[in-house]
Order: C-alpha cells, then sequence, then structure tokens
C-alpha cells in the first residue's frame, strides 16, 4: 500500500497555520527568560527581565535618547546590503574556483587564512585602511559570512554523480554546458544551505562591525551601553538584532521554497 | 633500498608538482605582505613585515620572551576540543529535526535566533556563569561554530530526491531505514562541507572565548600586544591563528576524500 | 561690432566674475580637523561636543570631526598615518610609539591625577595595596593597568609578577569582581559608579595607585609632528575650544552632559556620576595654579622613565622631543574648585 507523502499546506494562511509553533516557540523564551529573573533575582547589571528591555525599546525614558528608528534602520540597510554583496560576490567566487581547479588551489587557502582571523581583532587594522563608514562595515559582514557561501557553493558544484558526467562528456557536451545544465542546477540545495548559515553570520558581522567602527546602530548602543552597566538597551537591541536573523533566514526560506518548489515537503525551513 | 629512496623522492616531487600553488599562493602572500609595506611605506609598530614577525617566533632571545608553547597549546586544545563538541552535537541536533518536524519547527527559530547574537555581547554572563578557562571558551566556540554543522546536516538529511524515497517507502522501508540507508550517506557531502566550515568558525571562536577571558592563549597574547602596540608578536599569533584554521581545514579535507573516494577526483583540491 | 556679440562677451563677462567670487569665497577660512577619541564615548568626552555645540570651534576656525575611538593603541596608529590631526591617548602609549617611529607629541594633559584604581571586595582579606601579590587580577588588555603594572607594583613592593593576570573584555569588569572570578579589577576610578551596581559601596574596596605614589600621566592630547610644524595655529585654536569646553564643563557638569546626549544615545544620570568623579582628578593644586591641561615637565620625565625601564623600549629621543607646551592656552582656564 502506497503511503501519501504529507504535503505540506500552502496559501498565506496555511503558511501562517504552519509557522505557528515557531512565534510560540520565540514566546515561550520570553517567558522562560522573564521567570529566570523573577525567580533567580537576577540582578538587572547581569540580566535585564525582557519586559525592562522591551520598556526601553517602545516607552521613551527620561533621560536617555536612543533613537531607535535611526539604529534599527541602519543596521537593517548593513545587513541586508551585506546579504546581497555575500550571496552575490559569495557565489560568483565559487563558480570561479569550481571552474578553474588551479585558481583554486591559489586562492582558497587565502579565504580560509582570512576566515580563520578573529574579526575583532583586525577591524581596527581595516578601519585605519579604510575608515569609517557603510562602506567598512558591510566589508565586515562580507568578511565574516562568505566563506559558508563559497564552501557550501564550491561542494554543490563538484557534488554531481561521475556517471552523468561522463555520460553528457560522451555526448560532447562542453565544459560550459555541463556548468550550466547541470552543475548550478544541482548545487541549488547546497547555494541555499550556504545562504541560511550566511544570513545569520552578516547580522552577526554587521553588529561586530558596529562594535569596532561605528557611532551608530544596534551594535553601537550595545557596546556604549556597556560602558555603564545600562543593560536594558542592550538587550533591546539583542532582542532587535536575533529577530533580524530570524527575518533573514526565514526570508532565505521562502526563496528556497519558490526556487525548488520540487523539494516542498523535505526542506529544512524555519 | 634503492626503492625506498626512490619513492621517498619521488614523493617528495610529486607533493610539491602538486602543491606547487599553494605553495606559489604561500609565497605570493609574503610577497605581497612585504611589498605593501614597502611601497606604502608603512611603520613597524602599525604593520611589522615578516621577517620581524617571524623573529618573534624563532629567533630564541625574542620568542623566549612571549612563552609560545604554552598559549599555543591552550588555544590548540580550546580549537580541537570544541571542533569534536561541535562535529558531534551538530549532526545529533541535525538528526534529531530531520527525524521529527515537530521538533524541528521548535528547535529551527531558536538556533536561529541564538545564533544571530555576536556571542562576545554577552561576555559579562559568561563570565559569570562560567568563570574563565577552558570549559567556558570551549562552551563559546561551540556556540559560534554549531550552527553550520546542523543547517548543512539537516540540509544533506533531507535533500533525497522524491522519486527514491517514493520507490523505497512503496517497497514497505521504514523510517530508520531510510535514514540509515539513504539519508544519511546522501548527506555525506553536506555534512564535510559543513565541518568544514566550522573548523575556521571554532578557532575563531575559541579567541573570541580569549578575549572574552582568559588567562593564557594566542588570543590572550594578541590582546597584550596590541594593548602595548607591540606588533610583531601581535601579527605573530594572527599567523600562528590562521595555520591552525588552515591545518584543521586541510585535516577535515583529507578525511573527506577518505570518506567519500567515488567523488570526482578532478574537483577535489 | 554687432548687439549680439556685445551681449556674448557680456554673459562672459559676468559668468567670469561670478566664477572668480565663487573661487575666492570657496576659498573658506574653516579648517577641518580629525579628532580621534581614545574610547567609546565617556563622561570625560563631554567637553569637546560642549565645544562644538557652543560654537568655539567654529569660532576658532575650526570644522571638527570627533570620531569615536578603539583605545590609545589606535589612536596613536591613526594619528601617525594622517586619519586625524589630533587625538586622545593614554601618555605612555604614544610615547612608546615615539620611540617605535611614530612621529607624535603630547599638547596637552586631560586627566591632571591619575586615575587609575584597583578594585576589590572588602572582606577577600586584602588591606593594602602589597596584598594584591599572588592574587588574580581580571583587566582589559587594553587598559592602561597592565601597561602600566610593573611600575605600580615596584612602588608599593609588589613583584609583578606574582599577580595572576586574567584578560577579560571591558565589559564584564564589573561581571568578573561581582562573580568573585578574580580577587581585585583593575579599572579607571571613574568607572567606580558602574562598580556599585553591582557591589554595594561599603563593600567595594578600592586603592586609587596616585594616592601611592603612581605619579605618571595618563590620558592626553596628542597631535602629528607635521602638522605642529605646518600648521601650529591648527593646534593652537583646538585646544583653546577644547579646554575652554573643559573649563565649561567642569562648571557645568549637568548641561555638559545634557549636551553630551544630544549628540549620542547616552543614559544622562549614568553618565553624570561618572562625570563627577571625573572632575576629582582635575582637582589638584597644578590646575589651580597652572590651569587645565599644564604639562609639568618633571611629570613628563617619570612617566617617559617608566616607559623606558618597565616596556622594554630604548627611547632614542630627549623627554623634550615628547610634548610640547607652546599650544596650551593663553591664559590658560584655571581650574577653581
Amino acid at each position: 500500500m502506497r503511503q501519501p507523502i504529507r504535503q505540506e499546506p500552502r496559501g498565506i494562511g496555511k503558511a501562517l497555520k504552519r509557522h505557528y509553533p515557531s512565534v510560540l516557540v520565540v514566546f515561550v523564551l520570553f517567558l522562560v527568560w522573564q521567570a529566570a529573573v523573577w525567580v533567580f533575582s537576577i540582578p538587572e547589571y547581569v540580566l535585564p527581565s525582557p519586559i525592562t528591555s522591551l520598556g526601553h525599546l517602545f516607552v521613551r525614558q527620561p533621560d536617555a535618547f536612543y533613537n531607535w528608528k535611526l539604529q534599527i534602520s541602519t543596521t537593517v540597510s548593513e545587513v541586508l546590503i551585506s546579504f546581497a554583496v555575500t550571496a552575490a560576490a559569495g557565489i560568483l567566487l565559487a563558480i570561479l574556483i569550481a571552474w578553474s581547479q588551479w585558481l583554486r588551489n591559489l586562492i582558497m587557502p587565502f579565504f580560509i587564512f582570512v576566515n580563520s582571523l578573529p574579526l575583532i581583532a583586525i577591524a581596527p587594522i581595516i578601519l585605519l585602511w579604510f575608515g569609517y563608514g557603510l562602506f567598512t562595515n558591510i566589508l565586515i559582514a562580507f568578511l565574516v559570512s562568505f566563506f559558508p557561501v563559497i564552501i557550501n557553493t564550491t561542494t554543490g558544484l563538484g557534488e554531481v554523480d561521475d556517471d552523468l558526467i561522463d555520460l553528457v562528456r560522451y555526448l560532447k557536451a562542453s565544459k560550459w554546458q555541463i556548468f550550466l545544465k547541470i552543475r548550478i542546477p544541482n548545487s541549488l540545495p547546497y547555494i541555499f544551505s550556504g545562504l541560511k548559515i550566511a544570513s545569520t553570520m552578516c547580522v552577526v558581522g554587521a553588529i561586530v562591525g558596529e562594535f569596532v567602527a561605528s557611532d551608530r546602530g544596534l551594535g553601537y548602543i550595545v557596546i556604549n551601553s556597556q560602558f555603564t552597566m545600562d543593560t536594558p538597551p542592550i538587550f533591546a537591541a539583542l532582542i532587535v538584532v536575533s529577530l533580524l536573523g530570524v527575518a533573514l533566514f526565514g526570508f532565505v526560506s521562502l526563496v528556497e521554497r519558490i526556487a525548488m518548489p520540487w523539494r516542498q515537503s523535505e526542506t529544512l525551513a524555519v | 633500498m634503492k626503492a625506498v629512496v626512490l619513492s621517498v623522492k619521488g614523493f617528495i616531487i610529486r607533493f610539491f608538482v602538486r602543491h606547487y600553488t599553494k605553495i606559489l599562493s604561500l609565497a605570493a602572500f609574503l610577497l605581497l605582505w612585504q611589498l605593501v609595506i614597502t611601497v606604502f611605506g608603512i611603520k613597524q609598530f602599525i604593520i611589522p613585515s615578516p621577517l620581524a614577525t617571524f623573529s618573534t617566533l624563532f629567533v630564541p632571545e625574542i620568542a623566549q620572551r612571549y612563552n609560545w608553547l604554552l598559549h599555543i597549546r591552550t588555544t590548540v586544545s580550546e580549537v580541537l576540543i570544541s571542533f569534536a563538541v561541535t562535529a558531534a552535537s551538530g549532526i545529533f541536533v541535525a538528526l534529531l529535526i530531520t527525524w521529527s518536524k515537530a521538533l524541528r519547527r521548535i528547535i529551527t527559530p531558536v538556533l536561529t535566533l541564538l545564533n544571530s547574537l555576536p556571542k562576545i555581547a554577552f561576555a559579562p554572563l559568561f563570565l559569570i556563569w562560567f568563570g574563565y578557562g577552558l570549559v567556558p571558551n570551549v562552551i563559546i566556540a561551540v556556540l559560534i561554530a554549531f550552527f553550520p554543522v546542523v543547517i548543512n546536516t539537516a540540509t544533506g538529511l533531507s535533500a533525497v530526491e522524491e522519486d527514491l524515497l517514493d520507490l523505497v517507502r512503496y517497497l514497505h522501508a521504514s523510517k530508520p531505514q531510510i535514514f540509515l540507508k539513504i539519508r544519511i550517506p546522501n548527506s555525506l557531502p553536506y555534512i564535510f562541507s559543513g565541518l568544514k566550515i566550522s573548523t575556521t568558525l571554532c578557532v575563531v571562536g575559541a579567541i573570541v572565548g580569549e578575549f572574552v577571558a582568559s588567562a593564557s592563549g594566542l588570543g590572550y597574547l594578541l590582546k597584550d600586544a596590541q594593548a602595548m602596540i607591540d606588533s610583531p608578536p601581535m601579527f605573530a599569533s594572527l599567523i600562528l591563528i590562521s595555520i591552525f584554521g588552515l591545518s584543521l581545514f586541510a585535516a577535515i579535507s583529507i578525511l573527506e576524500r577518505l570518506a567519500m573516494p567515488w567523488q570526482d577526483r578532478v574537483k577535489e583540491s | 561690432m554687432n548687439t549680439r556679440g556685445n551681449k556674448a562677451a557680456l554673459v562672459v563677462v559676468v559668468f567670469l566674475l561670478f566664477a572668480l567670487t565663487a573661487w575666492a569665497g570657496g576659498e573658506s577660512e574653516v579648517q577641518k580637523v580629525n579628532f580621534q577619541l581614545n574610547w567609546k564615548i565617556t563622561g570625560d568626552h563631554a567637553p569637546y561636543y560642549v565645544a562644538q555645540e557652543k560654537g568655539w570651534f567654529a569660532e576658532e576656525g575650526l570644522e571638527v570631526n570627533i570620531i569615536i575611538g578603539q583605545g590609545s593603541g589606535y589612536t596613536v596608529q591613526a594619528v601617525d598615518m594622517g586619519k586625524a590631526e589630533l587625538g586622545i591617548s593614554d601618555a605612555p602609549v604614544p610615547i612608546k610609539g615615539r620611540a617605535q617611529g611614530a612621529n607624535v607629541k603630547i599638547v596637552g594633559i586631560v586627566f591632571d591625577k591619575h586615575p587609575n584604581c584597583m578594585f576589590f571586595w572588602k572582606d577577600s582579606g586584602i588591606t593594602e595595596p602589597r596584598d594584591i601579590a599572588g592574587r588574580t587580577v581580571a583587566v582589559p588588555a587594553a587598559d592602561g593597568h597592565k601597561v602600566m603594572w610593573p611600575a605600580f607594583a615596584r612602588l608599593i613592593g609588589v613583584d609583578p609578577d606574582s599577580v595572576d593576570f586574567v584578560n577579560i573584555e571591558p565589559s564584564a569588569k564589573v561581571a568578573a569582581l561581582a562573580s568573585k572570578s578574580a580577587d581585585a579589577v583593575f579599572e579607571l576610578y571613574t568607572g567606580k559608579p558602574f562598580m556599585e551596581k553591582a557591589i554595594p559601596p561599603e563593600k567595594l574596596g578600592y586603592f586609587i595607585w596616585a594616592d601611592y605614589g603612581f605619579n605618571a600621566y595618563a590620558h592626553s592630547i596628542i597631535a602629528r609632528d607635521d602638522v605642529i610644524e605646518e600648521n601650529p595655529e591648527l593646534v593652537r585654536s583646538f585646544l583653546k575650544a577644547a579646554y575652554r569646553g573643559w573649563d565649561y564643563t567642569l562648571k557645568n557638569p549637568k548641561e555638559a552632559i545634557a549636551i553630551l546626549a544630544k549628540y549620542h544615545p547616552i543614559n544622562q544620570d549614568d553618565y553624570l556620576a561618572n562625570l563627577m568623579v571625573v572632575m576629582d582628578f582635575f582637582k589638584t593644586d597644578r590646575y589651580k595654579n597652572f590651569g587645565i591641561g599644564y604639562i609639568d615637565p618633571d611629570r613628563m620625565e617619570t612617566t617617559i622613565d617608566l616607559v623606558r625601564r618597565y616596556q622594554g623600549v630604548d627611547i632614542p629621543f630627549e623627554p623634550e622631543e615628547m610634548y610640547t607646551s607652546e599650544f596650551l592656552p593663553d591664559p590658560m582656564y584655571k581650574y577653581n574648585w
């Protein structure tokens, strides 16, 4: 007896129905956080309660003006631009080095080298070179998040059935044709997996970039408030940051679902 | 005897021939470094020359000031332990969330949330909860390196051809059987890809842990050197850190080749 | 000549006149200055924003861009590389920098009394600075404390290596002591209000290094050699406005913090507490008699000597090359506390 494969519900309403457990989970996390602060009497300078933190986000504070609109829009634009750059450049570079083995051997060690360096230690040097500004922040976020895209994409481009390659080569397919018609479509799951990983790393990279090289943004709020142990705005900023990561990850999952509808029931998505 | 000598010689020659581009890139890198300093007239205390940097490692009178062995040992143990933990737990969690859709709906958003947060922002919390030393550094490194392994492995476990699944289900294959015989082998390239990404993240994570709080390690040394604008040992630490990243990555690549020898050899580095 | 030709000529002449005036007018007298701070915003940065807000920089013909900092080391690098004309840096750092080839000089002082301090729990058994021997101390590596520790250690009669150091993130200073991960924390005394958020004042012990004979200079304003040589007026004008800002801030701390809050997202109560403590380090006889920013030659020599002895660097220059008082405001702003 053939077992039917469970079809995922389609459409917006059904999508909501599918995602409500995730929203619930986030909500539960908040509750656990609040409970922990109450039950263990955690002092505010260690961990503020979510209510206090969100209060700093939504309620105008008497003796501090955080200008959340500006900070959030700054960080969001950095994340979006750097993610776009990472995705485009990462995939392009991966295609290049998958195409040429020689190039790969030349450049790959360099990529690994760059990626092993703790960016927060090198950021001052980058800053001395490029100065403050949006470009530097995007550069830092890019350096943090490009590696997964490249690794995954090159693996995906290489991961084709040998027999298939042999067959089309016998049929006199050119390297270029093989690339375009077989390797690239085959690597889509790898590429999307890489992009999902890169999404959260882009967010982290943008924030770390702001720690070092900015006078605005959510990361800046965090680093500035650390001086006075003013933890509620720190955690307010962090809440927004984590939601930003989830949003970006979800967006990539959505694009994945559209690009590979045949994997509807099996893709890993939020 | 002659055969042995010949084979050793042959091995060395083949090694150089095979890896000549990598050696080339290394030489190019050192050349570029020195060139940048000379051409732009960069002062030693901003970017030191390769010679000055390597002197702090290899010239005994200078090297002994920094107690390299202690710091290297600390960082290397942090990296290796955290990598082992990352690999094991990452693959395990991926198995969990592929097995159970319910778990996936719960765990994935939590992981994504946590992974979007820069761990260094939690420095005070880490210090209070875990103090300083090997354990907190490993924890921080695992937290940083864990996500790619989970995502990639889970993608690999899920990305099986529908037709194949239909077929084996038709043949009454059970869920565990499908997992063991189809999903897991299918996911091997994904797993290795995820592990490769995690190698550099484990290294970075160990260093971030040392920045948060540490009494030894290359990150510790790096910070000290940076504070006293002592650039040669700072850059030497950075070089060592990168070498670990490269070595770990290479080790995983070799493992990958051993585990999946059927791959198109031309495509592998 | 036809009228069309005349009209054309007129147009050209008028155009040339406009261009001339634009060029002459465009040659403005405002000089752009990049001022590199030593760290993220703290209370002691308020004066520069006061000067900005009150238009005192503009009065001197300066357009100042205040840049957030990455540590004293970065300030020296940034100033030396031309990213900034002036900056704030902890005195030992530019001294060491100059010994390594950085072309920077100290042109004015910020803190007169040295603000380095060690904090500890009163019940930990530490009753005098010497008791720190054999203990664990948490300190952010980039702070001036670790750099100057060997000097202070010799002063209080402690072997510098007898202390176990734990490098920590600056944000974890309070957590390190509060959680007793370390026996003591080296931090500026200006951070005391924040220590007290975690540790009740009656339980918080502290020793200010200056009270035990530590006599070096701390935060100072530095400038690059070629700026000093080629554009001395810029340095002079900047310092005049900057110290005017300090003068005003010391007299009106609350307003100064309110002005700072216009430029950066800060909690005003916390920063005011910080600033009040900062002011304590300006309440010295030197600043009362000679004025804010005054550079004492003897103290400067002491500082240079400390760097030579404890940083393992050769100082291939005379003390007089390390600093210059010629750009300090005339008359100096005296602090009548």
